[in-house]
């Protein structure tokens, strides 16, 4: 066997999925006019899949702070953090996430995904325990794989799962990091925290939490899950993204361990990449700052999320237990949900198709996500379309 | 007290059919016959994500942790069974 062998079944892959109409990997975007409309091979299209929460992306404050900041620092830093690439604009985001979580430190990386790599990575170590969601995403498989600990799973939010695992692990608990996520990217379901927390010190062991998607979107602050549920406090390590409602890219992790700092040491995800650029950083700040001073923004994003979610369930359609930004349509099998993501897409609607192994259950789900930019007018549009499959 | 490798065998031949029945009977691995020589991989074709699902019910049957890592080397349902013997209390 060669070593390109192993991709014939990539191409299988591939090839299968381009048989019911356009491949969903290759959807390319010809032009993006604002936060939710775009154009598709020369089609306007609503833009309902991409975690554009807080539409902030075409925010006119945000676009200027960016432009600002590559006219006066350049386009890139060339160079990782611990070289030449240390601004003093990173180092003011860093303050300004800490006093956002209301803890003392926090650090920032240049993706989300690099993010969990490298807090996981610097975290764990070889003898350690990590006590995962079994639908946990992959950036939190990778970084706990990648940090040698040993991996256990737990059922999806099922707290009974996890509690029976620690009592299993008795004696190592001590060494043990429990990594979840405040909301979940492809059903939008959120973690029970405030359960979770209870055990965490029951059993001695530490809590990671990515809040990826739920910044912005729970909580009275909009800090996520773990504000809403009353354990912001409790939770050792928030991780998070740029790249959802902040509208730009890059992640950070945030805690009140003083050991945040040193990760800047061992942490390689961290060390042996560039920066985040001078305009990521700006816009992001200013992202940030709109986050807190516009709570209008959270309530315009759930009230589209509640028509969204009512309308498609008054049309039958199978849904997650509650409203949230996040809204995945269960289909009946792969193909359905490969026919159907193409009738959407040919009616100017695009939303996210998610296939397994990827998907919690093994089932294939029609994934929308929700923006405060989108108008009642656009979500009316996409139960419409809906209506029609 | 510590069970022979036959009878854990067939002690996760059952769980493993019931586990395809109820969450996969539309699969063609539901439909196959399962014996403690099957792999689940290249026989049953299982996926990465349902050796994952299924681990977790042995786990809970069996009251044990399996780490993520150890999955690598099981292949058919006798591997398994060896590997749940070594992980139960003596």
């Amino acid at each position: 066997m060669s070593l390109l062998d192993k991709f014939t079944a990539v191409q299988q892959l591939k090839s299968g999925l381009a048989d019911t109409g356009k491949d969903p990997t290759t959807v390319v975007f010809d032009n993006i006019h604002t936060a939710t409309r775009g154009v598709v091979e020369g089609r306007e299209t609503i833009l309902a899949g991409t975690n554009n929460y807080l539409g902030l992306t075409f925010d006119p404050d945000c676009v200027a702070a960016g432009v600002e900041a590559m006219q006066t620092h350049g386009t890139g830093t060339t160079g990782s953090r611990m070289a030449n690439g240390s601004y003093s604009t990173h180092g003011k985001l860093e303050a300004e996430l800490a006093d956002f979580y209301h803890c003392e430190n926090a650090m920032v990386f240049s993706t989300g995904y690099a993010a969990n790599l490298g807090v996981l990575t610097a975290l764990l170590g070889k003898g350690d325990v990590v006590l995962l969601d079994a639908d946990a995403h992959a950036s939190l498989y990778d970084g706990c794989r990648m940090s040698g600990a040993d991996i256990f799973r737990f059922k999806h939010n099922d707290v009974h799962s996890l509690e029976r695992r620690l009592e299993r692990l008795e004696g190592r608990t001590g060494s043990c990091l429990i990594v979840v996520e405040g909301v979940y990217s492809v059903l939008g379901d959120r973690a029970p925290l405030a359960q979770i927390v209870r055990l965490k010190e029951k059993f001695n062991a530490s809590l990671l939490v990515d809040e990826a998607h739920s910044l912005g979107v729970y909580g009275a602050s909009g800090c996520g899950v773990a504000e809403e549920q009353g354990v912001l406090n409790k939770v050792d390590f928030i991780v998070g993204t740029f790249s959802k409602s902040l509208g730009a890219m890059g992640g950070f992790c945030a805690s009140h361990h003083d050991v945040l700092g040193l990760f800047r040491y061992v942490s390689r995800p961290f060390m042996f990449t560039a920066s985040p650029s001078p305009a990521v950083v700006a816009t992001t700040r200013e992202a940030l700052h709109q986050l807190r001073t516009r709570p209008g923004l959270k309530d315009k994003l759930w009230s589209n999320a509640n028509q969204l979610y009512g309308g498609l369930r008054e049309l039958g359609f199978e849904l997650g237990p509650e409203a949230s930004p996040v809204i995945a349509v269960r289909c009946r099998n792969r193909e359905t949900a490969l026919a159907d993501w193409n009738k959407l897409l040919e009616a100017g609607v695009y939303v996210n198709m998610m296939l397994p192994p990827a998907t919690p259950g093994g089932a294939s789900f029609l994934r929308c996500s929700v923006s405060a930019a989108h108008t009642p007018e656009q979500i009316s549009k996409i139960i419409e379309e809906f209506a029609r499959l | 007290m510590n069970k022979s490798i036959e009878t854990v065998g067939q002690n996760l031949v059952e769980i493993l059919t019931e586990y395809l029945k109820n969450n996969w009977a539309d699969s063609p691995s539901s439909k196959q016959t399962i014996t403690p020589a099957t792999n689940m991989v290249t026989e049953l074709q299982l996926d990465s994500f349902q050796v994952m699902e299924f681990m977790l019910e042995v786990e809970d049957h069996f009251d044990i942790v399996i780490d993520l890592e150890s999955l690598s080397d099981i292949q058919t349902i006798t591997d398994l069974a060896s590997f749940v013997i070594a992980a139960q209390p003596e």
